[in-house]
């Protein structure tokens, strides 16, 4: 039954709200089941679950998704049971709530997809059954050979399913069913509260679709471009013009244009604002199977869940903190048995923390792992013909770090499941370059790795740095400014028929833009110009600049369906004077750089 | 032109403009206004007949120089030079034009298919040739000129994948 009827046009909107509903309850899911290990007799946090199941099993058979609402039925069973102390919760417990759970999980992916199509649900719910009997733990492959025990047990579900049902007709939504009182007496007050609490924050919270934050953005974003242009007119307008008092009343307005513009821009940010936690809430599951596949013991730390960022953002991180997280499991935390020799505490632990930096997010993942020997990098890179032996002796720390991020690289003696494939620090590191953010790598052998991930709050109006470049100006986003230097023509040097310089201690490649870009009007007489450092995912590298215009918001305008994938350019904006220009792609930049310095030392080669 | 709607009338309403020697016609219901030239921002590393982009009460519009596509010399922009911004399917683009002349009426018996060797543009653009009473008035087809533009882009791109 691939068209369910539930997906005609009219429904449409009852079944996306359902979506969005389950999506959530489901994120919350992803932590407290793991907390059930941790605290089996927090009654508040059984109540939790069952009620968040209580709430699927009534919407999903309201929109007669059957399966869903059989497998949640079976599940709140257990559930029930578990919160009136009917049974009593035991280490394999998990496994097979976990296994509903995903189950779950599944089902609801189908409706996203608007494809329904029948689940093998039997031997979960046989034994989720068998858990609600209090059965001896059913172990995956065990399932057939206990078989005949589902059947009584099914009728002994039954009553308590029951004593649930009318109150899940009556309201669909309520978080908490009103107990018939001949229930225990202390479960029932410890769920009063909490059923408030929860009523209450469901009054003050509505969802909005994003399309509409995105509208009220660019509404904004062209507002601020109004502002800048209205402060320009304002700060041009002189005082002896004759007319004082227009004068002054002008500035006025603008002022407070000014401040209301900002105020709003600020505002609306807000609205896009989302939790990082809501990435982070399926990290603790992630871990643990990793955990249990390889058995290793391994706590990770989360802190700093409540940092918001913007919803895009959001998006876009989860991929990349997944690999990273996968890495740190799996390659970084070693065996108990290789720890317990290395003197170290056998649980290892990961530590995953987010934070504001200024304008920016600040995401670290820390473990006491076995940390990267830069020398294994090395000849890793050697064996697969990525550098040279000369340049393997020279390379500083940070470089051979960086080779971790070449594509089709990777250390892991083994190729499991879950990483070692060789593709993923190279889409963290695209992903990373393509929100303008900033990866480092700190690590000491034998103590563990930090990875750290730097980024922009916001993508739609950010600061930029102002740059003139021949008869051009460009903008640069300040997220990947690290500082700007004066830098003299002698202090050129060429490597490998690349241009560098020296910045302090390191040698910093040069990006001429005036030929990437083809940017025409620059005096090559100039014995010096300016020199911009940036940072692009774990690299850095200058730019070479004639003039700094200074620092100024902008809103990054695209280039139109007509011009897209301009390489080097990564939109435009309006200055407060109208003029349109462009803002630099500090990624695409150093790729392009590297292109045309490959072809040309092919071209050197081949003479 | 070939729009659905205007097929079946028997007048087209054309917006005519001069490149170089030769006056052209285009769809006036695809004009959405024709401004004086304002400052054109060159965009880095774009097909060489597209002049740049502009700001149109805080739209970014690209700008294609029409004596470029169609292998005309340069000339400086002067007083008569104008940008006619044009609404194509699902993009707004600016066409930079020697001159625009007026808006004309035109009889359907009038026009006639184009002929092989008009000019040196490319007849892929060219729906027709309208026989007025003192001149010749040269249809375009502006969703073709640009189609035909992203052909060529398509085709630099893949060269420069090969590299």
């Amino acid at each position: 039954m691939a068209q369910h009827a539930m997906f005609s046009e009219e429904m449409k909107e009852i079944v996306d709200s359902f979506v969005v509903e389950t999506k959530e309850i489901f994120e919350k899911l992803d932590t407290e089941l793991l907390e059930i290990e941790k605290r089996p007799d927090d009654k508040e946090l059984i109540n939790s679950i069952f009620r968040a199941v209580h709430t699927v099993k009534g919407t999903s058979g309201f929109l007669s998704f059957e399966q869903m609402s059989v497998i949640a039925h079976r599940f709140e069973d257990v559930l029930n049971k578990l919160r009136r102390d009917e049974l009593r919760f035991q280490a394999g417990m998990l496994d097979v709530m976990l296994e509903a759970f995903d189950q779950m999980k599944k089902l609801l992916n189908q409706v996203i997809e608007r494809d329904i199509q029948e689940v093998d649900l039997s031997s979960t719910i046989k034994r989720l059954e068998m858990l609600s009997t209090g059965a001896a733990i059913p172990q995956k492959e065990a399932v057939s050979v206990e078989a005949p025990a589902p059947a009584s047990s099914v009728e002994e579900a039954q009553p308590s399913e029951a004593a649930e049902q009318p109150s899940a007709e009556k309201s669909e939504t309520q978080p908490e069913p009103k107990e018939p009182p001949h229930h225990e007496q202390a479960a029932a007050a410890a769920q009063a509260p909490a059923a408030s609490k929860s009523e209450r924050a469901v009054d003050t919270t509505i969802r909005v679709d994003v399309a509409r934050l995105d509208h009220l953005m660019n509404l904004v974003g062209e507002l601020v471009l109004g502002r800048n242009r209205l402060s320009q007119i304002v700060s041009s307008e002189r005082e002896d013009n004759g007319h004082e008092d227009f004068t002054r009343q002008l500035n006025e307005t603008g002022a407070q244009i000014d401040f209301i513009t900002t105020e709003l821009q600020t505002a609306v940010m807000k609205t896009r604002m989302v939790q990082i936690g809501r990435v982070f809430n399926r990290f603790p599951r992630l871990v643990r199977d990793i955990a249990r596949e390889f058995s290793k013991e391994i706590d990770l730390v989360i802190s700093g869940e409540e940092t918001e960022l913007d919803k895009s953002i959001i998006e876009e991180i989860s991929d990349p903190l997944v690999h990273l997280i996968r890495n740190a499991a799996d390659h970084g935390v070693e065996a108990t048995e290789v720890r317990e020799k290395a003197g170290k505490p056998r649980r290892g632990t990961i530590h995953l923390s987010a934070g504001h930096e200024g304008n920016h997010i600040i995401i670290e993942i820390q473990d006491d792992g076995a940390g990267i020997d830069p020398d294994k990098l090395k000849a890793k890179a050697l064996e697969k013909g990525l550098i040279t032996p000369e340049e393997a002796h020279e390379m500083k720390l940070d470089d051979v770090y960086s080779l971790m991020f070449v594509p089709g690289f990777s250390t892991a003696q083994r190729v499991s499941s879950v990483s070692g494939r060789g593709v993923g620090m190279d889409v963290v590191k695209t992903n990373i370059t393509k929100l303008n953010g900033i990866i480092s790598v700190e690590s000491e052998v034998g103590k563990g790795t930090k990875f750290t991930l730097k980024l922009p709050l916001t993508l739609a109006i950010i600061q930029g740095l102002l740059v003139g470049v021949g008869a051009e100006t460009f903008a640069i986003p300040l997220s990947s400014v690290l500082e700007v230097v004066h830098t003299s023509k002698s202090e050129v040097s060429t490597v490998n028929g690349r241009a560098v310089t020296r910045l302090r201690e390191t040698v910093l490649p040069l990006v001429d833009i005036t030929e990437i870009l083809e940017v025409p009007g620059r005096n090559d007489d100039s014995q010096a110009f300016y020199t911009v450092v940036v940072g692009v995912a774990n690299r850095k590298f200058g730019i070479e600049v004639d003039r700094l215009i200074g620092q100024k918001e902008i809103v990054i305008k695209p280039l139109g369906a007509y011009l897209k994938n301009i390489p080097g350019i990564a939109g435009s904006t309006i200055l407060g004077d109208g003029r349109v220009i462009m803002i630099l792609d500090a990624g695409e930049l150093l790729r392009l750089a590297d292109k045309s310095n490959r072809a040309s030392a092919a071209a050197e080669a081949r003479a | 032109m070939n729009t659905g709607s205007q097929t079946n009338e028997a007048i087209y309403q054309l917006v005519s403009f001069v490149i170089e020697n030769e006056e052209f016609g285009v769809d006036i219901l695809k004009v959405q206004e024709i401004i004086r030239t304002v400052e054109i921002t060159r965009v880095p590393k774009s097909p060489t007949f597209v002049e740049g982009v502009i700001n149109l009460r805080g739209k970014i519009v690209p700008v294609i120089d029409l004596r470029k596509k169609f292998g005309i010399d340069r000339r400086e922009l002067d007083n008569e030079t104008r940008i006619i911004v044009v609404e194509l399917t699902d993009k707004v683009v600016g066409f930079l034009v020697d001159k625009v002349k007026e808006v004309i009426r035109v009889e359907k018996s009038i026009i006639e298919p184009p002929p092989e060797l008009t000019t040196s543009i490319s007849t892929n653009y060219i729906t027709g040739v309208a026989k007025l009473q003192d001149r010749l008035l040269i249809l375009l087809d502006l969703d073709r000129v640009l189609s035909s533009d992203e052909q060529e882009r398509l085709a630099e791109v893949e060269t420069e994948a090969h590299e």
